[in-house]
């Protein structure tokens, strides 16, 4: 009964999952940004619980690394956004295949 | 026992959370979602005697970067969400009492998982705690925390650059 390595490990699994899915399936641009940002947050829990688990707090500092990389990739992301939509009016994936044609 | 309750609480609510994210159809529905998340996501580093990582979890995650989110979404979606309906009246009461009860849990959590103490008996006392992060960040990992230092300044003078107008860039 009592919670595991295995519980937290499914819990992440599960969240990494979702994120994909919403990095798969939205068209919003803005949805897919956070869908990611689900992602890496999946990686965290994943990293504070083998922390846990092997008594070593190094799983923690990588936390802070993650989260570093994640604002990173937010403000890039929403920068790259934002121009984007200044010059397309659009933040629908589905219309910026420019590239692909 | 409570530690149980505590991980399903708050574990199934991060989970609702996400598949409420993915499904809601309004970008701003989305982010608050996406928050409340990050919320729960804080309880679960509190059960696993990571109180430092929960503090910057709601610090750094629910506070900076969905602010930065929320900021974007209003600046690129602004008149749809003028056309939005108000908010449905049923869901104001849930709205307020969530959070409040997931915070709730995330302190809870806070006092029942501490290190050297019921699951986590087999953790010295103070791990994760900020100082011994903070050494094990500016000692062992030192070479990493200034490397990503680098890599958030790559991406402040990236965001920057994307940001100014053309014409003012020096390349072009």
């Amino acid at each position: 009964m009592a919670i595991g390595l295995t519980h937290f490990l499914v819990l992440a699994t599960a969240l990494f999952l979702i994120g994909m899915v919403g990095v798969l399936v939205r068209r919003n641009a803005i949805i897919m940004l956070m869908s990611i940002e689900l992602m890496l947050s999946a990686t965290n829990i994943a990293f504070a619980a083998f922390s846990r688990h092997w008594g070593d707090a190094s799983g923690q500092v990588f936390v802070l690394m993650n989260f570093a990389v994640a604002a990173a990739e937010a403000a890039i992301g929403l920068g790259i956004l934002v121009e984007i939509y200044r010059r397309r009016r659009t933040v629908n994936v589905d219309e910026l295949k420019t590239l692909m044609e | 026992m409570w530690d149980v309750i505590l991980f399903y609480f708050c574990g199934s609510l991060m989970l609702l959370a996400g598949i409420m994210m993915v499904a809601s159809r309004s970008a701003v529905a989305a982010a608050c979602w996406l928050i409340f998340g990050f919320l729960n996501a804080a309880g679960i580093f509190a059960l696993l005697a990571a109180p430092f990582v929960a503090i910057l979890q709601v610090l750094v995650y629910a506070g900076a970067i969905m602010v930065l989110f929320l900021f974007v979404i209003m600046m690129l979606q602004g008149p749809i969400l003028s056309a939005e309906r108000r908010p449905v009246p049923g869901w104001t009461w849930p709205a307020v009492l969530l959070p409040v009860g997931v915070v709730g849990a995330a302190v809870a959590a806070w006092f029942v998982s501490a290190p050297g103490t019921g699951a986590n008996a087999h953790l010295p006392p103070g791990f994760g705690s900020a100082q011994q992060v903070g050494l094990l960040l500016l000692n062992r990992y030192l070479l990493a925390f200034e490397l990503i230092s680098i890599v958030l300044l790559v991406a402040i003078i990236g965001a920057l650059a994307l940001g100014l107008v053309e014409r003012r860039l020096p390349w072009r």
